[in-house]
């Protein structure tokens, strides 16, 4: 042996494992050791084979322990499995701990066994008395060890000891099987199913929850932001510890324990055209669930070029719109709908509109259904209709669109496209901005501007609400920078500013509320 | 000649409006007059050119002839997730 879990083709013998704790420093030692039984599930059983694949086993293993030692303190630990033919009561696994005082001990040994239970890739082959055999746990069970195991929280240690030395999660999928357009082999082309889901916020969380749950193959997870406190109202997936962690890590590690059997692949940062096409490329569906015309025109135009089915939903209020992309000449995409690529802040911008929970939950609700339709080859043929309910008066109302024949599907490869970056600017404080010589205008409304301190006080003011009615405009010459609370209502304008020919303006990146000086406005 | 519309509006436009639908009665003759009388009349904020419009349950074009009886739908794309 060497390390602190390993795997032994020989009877453990646990005097010798428990001597190898000792410490001066320690004053108790728990242990727990896991028998072969003559049962399992109702079955009687003769003799147990087990299985492992060392090296994941290993590794996993030894971080299980490491996490043991660092959670609670305690001075040693130690944990052996056995591998090979065992008989009846002969002893399966051995857990050992070394400690200054007694509760930590306990909590660490319980903490090992149940981490093990749950995360090392172990296989165990059952001999029952009736001369019938089975592996109780299989390939897919096992696999969620080969992850990186996110270690966002402190694992609970309530696990089950009472059940046999194996975990042995199977989903049951018996109520999808049942029914007939489902059954074995539409599992089975679920269990296949590739699907990248882009933003795992309001849309996304339920998207995610019930297409891991159905047991999408594989669940790759695309968002860049961290859980913020008032993301919890619609994206009951996270609580109140997720907090600033990444939210596509965090949601992985929930959708795992949701279900063990299936992939999922964090991506933790925004989809962006550098990383957009190989994700689209290697799913089979994209849903697309972000806050933004940005990424839902980025995610379009991918989708477009792969050749990809593509579900895309969105929110206002109480309101939502669902649009199924599907590659087919009859089928319009998101620019055949909305030619004039919408600019994010311009149209219910940020600041006033707000939303009900269940409203995003139930238009993700209704791409997880278009996701699972399209896998099973249960979706419209040419889905050629936009969507859009209204939660507040329950009346859904499906409008049908053409497909272009202008539209070229795909960004104007010949527009001069403006990078983001080009019209972005980033200030430590507002002086010094004015300093390297620009002129600010403040797009914000008026009841956004009430409490503002002088430090923040910008005298021209043009609300956004004037540029959209037409009644606000700036002569061309100066260098303008354009604010906003939080820098998209700015740069939406900032974009038309420039489509309109004046090239001088800039969007402080992050608005106001990313100045060293600034502060929170009021909530969005 | 006056004819009577059905609109709906959906989102920042309902908002504005202060309501989702409403009987029009109008001289317009294409769903662009429909809807400049009504951001007269309501104060919309959103230019034509940011909306889609759609006439009896299918997007149509702004300079479309408009008829008594239609029901006429004026829908900004959301991003909202």
């Amino acid at each position: 042996m060497s390390g602190t879990f390993w795997f032994s083709k020989v009877p453990l013998n646990p005097d010798e494992h428990r001597a190898s704790l000792a410490d001066p420093a320690a004053g108790g030692y728990a242990g727990f050791e896991g028998w072969v039984r003559d049962h399992n599930e109702g079955r009687r059983v003769q003799r147990l084979e087990y299985e492992a694949f060392e090296a994941l086993a290993i590794k996993e293993g030894e971080r299980i322990v490491a996490e043991a030692i660092r959670q609670f303190g305690v001075r040693h630990a130690a944990c052996v499995h056995r591998i090979g033919d065992l008989a009846i009561g002969d002893l399966a696994v051995w857990v050992g701990v070394s400690a200054d005082h007694r509760a930590e001990a306990f909590a660490a040994c319980r903490y090992i066994i149940d981490e093990v239970k749950h995360r090392v890739p172990i296989w165990k082959k059952e001999h029952y008395v009736d001369g019938n055999s089975g592996w109780v746990n299989c390939e897919r069970c096992a696999q969620p060890a080969a992850h990186v195991h996110a270690h966002d929280h402190a694992h609970d240690a309530r696990g089950d000891i009472d059940r046999s030395a194996t975990p042995a999660i199977v989903p049951d999928y018996s109520r999808q099987m049942a029914l007939p357009e489902v059954g074995t082999a539409g599992q089975a082309r679920i269990d296949a199913a590739s699907v990248l889901v882009i933003g795992a916020g309001g849309l996304g969380v339920p998207v995610l929850q019930y297409l891991a749950a159905a047991g999408v193959g594989k669940l790759v997870v695309v968002d860049g932001d961290t859980v913020e406190a008032s993301n919890l109202h619609r994206q009951p997936l996270y609580d109140i510890d997720d907090i600033g962690k990444p939210k596509a890590e965090v949601a992985a590690h929930r959708l795992r324990r949701l279900n063990p059997s299936i992939t999922i692949e964090a991506v933790p940062e925004p989809a962006n055209a550098a990383n957009v096409d190989a994700l689209v490329a290697a799913a089979d569906v994209v849903v697309e669930c972000t806050d933004n015309f940005r990424s839902k025109f980025l995610v379009n135009d991918a989708a477009v070029r792969a050749g990809k089915p593509a579900v895309f939903a969105s929110v206002y209020q109480y309101e939502g719109q669902l649009q199924v992309y599907r590659p087919s000449p009859e089928v319009p995409c998101l620019r055949c709908l909305w030619p004039n690529a919408p600019k994010d802040g311009l149209v219910g911008n940020c600041a006033q509109a707000g939303v009900l929970g269940p409203v995003p939950g139930t238009l993700g609700a209704l791409q997880a259904m278009e996701t699972l339709k399209l896998i099973l080859g249960l979706a419209e043929e040419s889905p050629d209709s936009l969507l859009v309910l209204d939660l507040l008066t329950l009346t859904t109302r499906k409008m049908r669109a053409k497909r272009n024949p202008a539209c070229t599907h795909e960004i104007d490869a010949n527009a001069p496209a403006v990078a983001q970056d080009e019209m972005e600017v980033s200030f430590a404080s507002l002086e010094a901005a004015r300093s390297a010589g620009f002129e600010l205008i403040d797009i914000r409304e008026g009841w956004e501007r009430d409490f503002d301190p002088p430090h923040l006080r910008i005298e021209r003011h043009l609300a956004l609400s004037d540029w959209l009615h037409g009644h606000a405009s700036i002569e061309p010459g100066p260098r303008y920078l354009i604010v906003c609370a939080h820098g998209v209502r700015s740069l939406g304008l900032t974009e038309r500013l420039r489509e309109l020919g004046i090239p001088s303006v800039y969007s402080l990146r992050g608005g106001l509320s990313a100045l060293s000086d600034g502060r929170a406005p009021p909530e969005a | 000649m006056s004819k009577t519309v059905h609109v709906q509006y959906y989102a920042v436009l309902r908002e504005q409006a202060g309501r989702s639908t409403e009987q029009v009665e109008t001289h317009a003759s294409t769903p662009a007059e429909l809807y400049d009388e009504l951001q007269r009349r309501h104060d919309l904020a959103l230019p034509r050119e940011m909306l889609r419009v759609a006439i009896n349950e299918e997007f149509g074009e702004w300079t479309r002839p408009l008829e008594s009886g239609d029901r006429v739908v004026f829908i900004p794309p959301v991003a909202g997730g």
